[in-house]
């Protein structure tokens, strides 16, 4: 019924368009390509075969919508959209258009008639055709009926937006502006404005179970916390080289070492050098005779009248070959060069003008004593500063008034003399004189005349009491002979005789003045003497031999007795009977030796011209060595009061140091010297024997061998 | 003399009766100060020329307040003056020279010396004190000490009185008080001041010749009466020290008052006034005592051993001797500040002795190691103002050669007398003309 109808309703342009779909792109296509090819059977075979099942599945529905919509726009858009609606003037169905090919007809109608085959025009009326049918381009030929129809603009249109891609329909956009509804954006209307769910405030019940499951897992202790892992351990091997500081590649950059540089060619290279760089004969033959290292330059400079005449270049290969060389041995690493000022080596000491007061002998020397004449050996000065004495290789000892350098008292004492101390006890006025074998105690007469009575009566007294223990030690080759029966020796002073068996080279006082050491260098085992003065008694501190005695010291505060031998220094403790340290003087023959007022410090001279400063809290090596003077030291000595210490030596000189010894244990003494005092002359290889500073001035004495003592300020 | 370069000099003045036009002279570049002298002499002479040298005035010429004292050219170069520009040269008149006049000769060092009146009184190492008139007489030899004699000092002594007293102190740790009377020349010990335990270094009489202080190596100060009214005669048998002194009627005095305070052999002192004294000692101090009331009243401290100290009333200021080259002029009454006002550096031995003018409150002695006794104008620093930031004296106005060996003690109690005693055994005089 349906079929019938649409027959009726449609015109025959109707017709015409339907046609016109059903092979809609093959026709297309044949008609834009070359006619022969369209004509070619095998060709065009597989062509409608491919295309007529293209046209069944998809295009056939829109293509015919687009045609109701065109026509009856104002119609309902459903009243005749049924695929069972459609106008078909060939019943034949869905079959391959060939099938009819050897047919005079197409198929059948719906009324049973014969679809006659359209009139197949020869090639010419083709032709024809295509040159005067204005319409020819858009005339396609449908298969099922074999009728031309000519396509309309709205079929071009449609045909043209399917070929771009584009969606069929000129009304659809597919591209409408897009609208974020749910933007990040909180707007005051929200898309939803749900409240939330009850359950995302309700805590949850089953978690709660799960929570309480293992809180009691974790009680039972069936469930233990997980253990965390162990921090990653350090790692085994670490790069030894590797500057922490940098990267290696930021170090590259820092540090480039760019190439070694060509250097540039000079006119001598030149094809054409000026004459003056041209070689004489004689500069060729010395080039040809020197080392090739010697040459100045590495070529004989030639000249050619131009460059066309220049040869190949023949040292070209060695010459690469010798750049290759040096990029080959060129440093590879930045020679790291100390850039230190050799000022700032030096340790930093303070300026001698700022260590005052010091000895600075303005004039070589502000008071100079004559009076000896012979070689001074020995200075000691009165605890008050008030009197010097001295003693001499004429066989004397005098006595002066250190202000006036007058002479007050000269005691002949019938030898040379090699010691003199003058006895630290205020209450005394005695001075111990080292003469040959005997050490001979003299009471000068100055100061005092209290003093002096008492010494006088005192000394003396000492001797009566003691006179039984001197029996009883009489093994020592020792004898105290109090002189009070030899009235000339009292008249002139001479208390006491201590008598020994060998020659004695030095005496020392202790500090309280009651004890004085002698020392015998040849004495063997009995070369070092302890005398207690009050009870006239001697005792031997060594049994055995330790080498030979040079100096001996008591420690300024403690019972310690410091003995010099040729290489070391012992030091003693006299209470205990036992070696407390042994000083390494690294020194070839010690001369002499003093001990800093503080007591923790010693200074050695050495006949190998070093003064040794030794702290004995550091250690048994010295803590400095002074090599200043240039011939051997005969004395040093230490200031009681102020930081100074002083050496003589054969040289002439005497040369003032500054040591400051500080309270602070963790300070090491500062030793700069500040002072050479020279005005002794040299005798006899002799220079200067003995330097003793003033008791409390900041002056020295020093004693020559020109047989003169001389006060320095 | 047509290549001898020539300056122009025009002088100046600020003495009025030595004025002279003011008029440019051309004069050798090499002239020296005496020929400018003659210069300015026959100037003011006008046409009256003398012969005689002693008639002219001498005259100081001072460049830009630099002495002139070798050829002028030497100046102007040393000054780095044009000799191109006029110069002004400044001329005053010189200080009279002292001029040697004696040389007493003892029998060992002399090592104090003081002058009274017409008298000099001397100690010496022999142990003697001696007595001389000015003229260079002896007039007395006394064996006054065991030991040494360090010090002496006139306690009274009148041209008028035939009597004098004096004080000398020694190394036997005595000071002894003497009573001269001159028309019978006998000179009587008094009395036997004991006390110190160690060389009495100097003795000082107070203004009013009642009191008298001592100084010892013992570092004590001590005061003590100095009236030398005889007492009775019944207490002489005291035991007696020396033998030699051996005059009946000694007797033994004690001090006053004894100060201690210095921490190292006082070395000198001198009266200020009635009440106070000043001392010096080996400890680098100065100090200033009070008797009245027995304090120390004041101390400087110095930056060597102080060897003497002189005060002048004239000016209030102390000179002081150390154990160095320099001698120091210390103001006693400044109390911020540096102490040494001045410093006078010439001597090239420790200074031991320095003494002030009794009339003249700018000139001093000093006496030194070296041997040379120098007399020292303290405004002489004016002059080199203007050169020298320090007011270094370059130089002192005269120096005094003759002693042989260490000066060891200077004295000026009499204006025209310039006292040194040395280690050569002299007493040397020099007569000072005193001026205004």
């Amino acid at each position: 019924m349906n079929v019938s109808e649409e027959e009726k309703l449609h015109s025959s342009d109707n017709e015409s368009d339907s046609e016109s779909e059903g092979d809609l792109l093959s026709e297309n296509e044949s008609s834009s390509e070359d006619i022969t090819e369209s004509s070619s059977d095998s060709g065009s075979d597989s062509d409608t075969e491919s295309e007529s099942e293209d046209e069944e599945n998809a295009p056939n529905g829109d293509i015919r919508s687009g045609d109701a919509e065109k026509q009856e726009k104002p119609k309902d858009e459903y009243a005749e959209d049924s695929s069972d609606e459609e106008d078909i003037r060939n019943t034949v169905g869905n079959i391959p258009m060939e099938w009819y090919r050897d047919y005079a007809h197409l198929g059948y109608d719906v009324a049973g008639q014969k679809v006659a085959k359209g009139s197949k025009g020869d090639e010419l009326d083709e032709f024809l055709d295509k040159m005067e049918n204005p319409d020819y381009w858009r005339t396609v030929t449908d298969k099922l009926t074999g009728q031309k129809t000519v396509l309309s603009d709205d079929d071009i249109d449609l045909i043209k937006r399917i070929q771009k891609g584009c969606h069929p329909s000129s009304s659809e956009n597919l591209h409408e502006p897009w609208i974020d509804f749910f933007s990040s954006e909180t707007m005051i209307h929200p898309v939803t404005n749900r409240p939330a769910d009850k359950r995302s405030f309700i805590p949850s019940k089953w978690e709660k179970l799960k929570v309480g499951q293992m809180v009691h897992a974790i009680k039972m202790g069936w469930m233990k916390p997980r253990q965390e892992k162990k921090v990653k351990e350090e790692q085994e091997f670490y790069n030894l080289w590797k500057d922490d500081e940098e990267p290696e590649i930021t170090k590259r950059y820092r540090q480039h070492i760019p190439a070694p540089k060509e250097i540039p060619g000079g006119h001598a290279e030149s094809y054409r050098p000026p004459p003056e760089y041209l070689f004489t004969k004689e500069e060729e033959e010395k080039w040809r005779e020197q080392e090739p290292d010697e040459r100045r330059i590495n070529f004989i400079p030639q000249s050619f009248s131009s460059l066309r005449l220049l040869p190949a270049y023949d040292r070209f290969i060695k010459e690469r070959f010798e750049r290759c060389l040096d990029l080959y041995l060129c440093p590879r690493q930045r020679k790291m060069r100390m850039n230190v000022n050799p000022e700032d080596l030096i340790p930093k000491l303070p300026k001698p003008q700022d260590l005052r007061p010091f000895p600075t002998a303005e004039y070589l020397a502000s008071i100079v004593f004559k009076g000896h004449t012979d070689i001074v050996r020995s200075i000691s000065v009165h605890p008050s500063g008030q009197w010097l004495a001295t003693g001499s290789d004429d066989g004397t000892v005098r006595f002066w008034e250190e202000i006036t350098g007058r002479c007050w008292r000269k005691v002949d004492v019938g030898g040379k003399v090699s010691s003199v101390a003058w006895n630290p006890d205020p209450n005394l006025c005695l001075v111990a004189v080292a003469v040959n074998t005997s050490v001979i105690l003299i009471n000068p007469r100055l100061g005092d005349k209290l003093i002096v009575s008492n010494t006088d009566s005192s000394v003396l007294s000492f001797g009566q009491e003691e006179d039984n223990s001197t029996v009883a030690e009489k093994k020592l080759p020792v004898n105290w002979i109090p002189s009070d029966l030899n009235l000339n020796d009292y008249k002139a002073g001479i208390l006491l005789r201590v008598e020994h068996n060998k020659e004695v080279s030095q005496v020392t006082w202790h500090a309280k003045g009651d004890y004085f050491a002698t020392v015998m260098p040849q004495g063997g085992s009995m070369s070092v003497f302890i005398h207690q003065l009050t009870r006239r008694r001697t005792q031997n501190p060594f049994s055995k031999p330790k080498g030979l005695v040079q100096k001996v010291m008591f420690h300024p505060v403690r019972p310690y007795l410091f003995v010099a031998t040729q290489k070391y220094v012992r030091v003693y403790n006299l209470l205990k009977q036992q070696l407390v340290k042994k000083l390494q003087t690294n020194c070839k023959w010690v001369s002499s030796m003093d001990v800093h007022p503080g007591g923790d410090n010693v200074i050695i001279g050495s006949y190998d011209c070093r003064l040794s400063w030794f702290d004995l809290d550091l250690s048994t090596k010295p803590y400095q060595t002074l090599r200043h003077h240039k011939k051997a030291i005969r004395q040093v000595t230490y200031h009681r009061r102020y930081p100074l210490f002083a050496s003589a030596s054969d040289d002439g000189t005497v040369i003032v140091c500054h040591g400051m010894v500080y309270s602070d244990l963790l300070q090491n003494p500062l030793i700069v010297p500040v002072k050479i005092l020279r005005g002794h002359g040299t005798q006899k290889g002799l220079g200067v024997t003995d330097c003793q500073f003033h008791p409390l001035q900041p002056w020295l004495f020093s004693a020559g061998a020109d047989g003169t003592v001389r006060l320095y300020r | 003399m047509a290549d001898v370069e020539h300056v122009q000099v025009k002088f100046f003045t600020k003495q009025e009766q030595y004025s002279v036009p003011d008029t440019l002279f051309s004069v050798p570049a090499s002239v020296d100060s005496k020929q400018l002298s003659q210069l300015i002499n026959s100037l003011l002479q006008g046409d009256a020329k003398t012969e005689g040298d002693e008639d002219l005035v001498k005259f100081d010429f001072l460049l830009d307040g630099e002495i002139l004292r070798t050829a002028l050219n030497h100046l102007l170069q040393e000054k780095e003056v044009s000799s191109e520009a006029v110069i002004e040269l400044e001329y005053v008149e010189r200080q009279p020279a002292p001029y040697p006049e004696n040389s007493l000769l003892h029998d060992d060092w002399v090592s104090a010396v003081q002058a009274a009146g017409e008298n000099i009184l001397s100690g010496s190492y022999d142990n003697t004190v001696r007595l001389w008139n000015t003229q260079g007489e002896p007039v007395m030899t006394i064996p006054a000490h065991a030991d040494p004699v360090k010090c002496v000092a006139w306690i009274r002594h009148d041209t008028s009185d035939i009597e004098s007293t004096f004080v000398s102190g020694s190394h036997d740790q005595t000071a002894v008080i003497w009573r001269w009377h001159k028309e019978r020349n006998e000179v009587d010990c008094i009395h036997v001041c004991k006390g110190h335990s160690g060389t009495v270094n100097c003795v000082s009489v107070s203004p009013s010749k009642e009191k008298m202080c001592t100084v010892s190596w013992d570092k004590m100060l001590k005061l003590w009466s100095a009236d030398c009214l005889p007492e009775d005669e019944p207490e002489s048998d005291r035991p007696r020290k020396k033998k030699k002194t051996a005059a009946s009627k000694a007797q033994t005095r004690v001090p006053i008052l004894t100060l201690s305070g210095h921490n190292d052999a006082v070395t000198a002192v001198q009266w200020v006034d009635d009440t106070s004294v000043v001392t010096s000692s080996r400890d680098q101090t100065v100090r200033i005592w009070d008797l009245k009331q027995a304090v120390q009243s004041n101390l400087l401290q110095g930056s060597e051993a102080i060897f003497d100290v002189a005060y002048s009333p004239l000016n209030g200021l102390l000179v002081v001797a150390s154990a160095s080259r320099h001698i120091h002029l210390y103001d006693p009454r400044s109390k911020e500040g540096a102490v040494v006002k001045q410093s006078f550096t010439s001597h090239t031995g420790w200074v031991v002795s320095v003494d002030w003018s009794r009339n003249n409150e700018h000139l001093f002695l000093s006496g030194a190691y070296d041997s040379i006794l120098k007399l020292w104008d303290i405004r002489r620093q004016d002059f080199y103002v203007h050169v020298f930031l320090d007011l270094l004296p370059k130089a002192p106005l005269y120096n005094m050669h003759g002693h042989e060996d260490k000066i060891l003690s200077v004295d000026w109690s009499v204006p025209e007398l310039i006292l040194s005693g040395g280690a050569d055994n002299n007493l040397k005089i020099h007569h000072y003309n005193v001026t205004s």
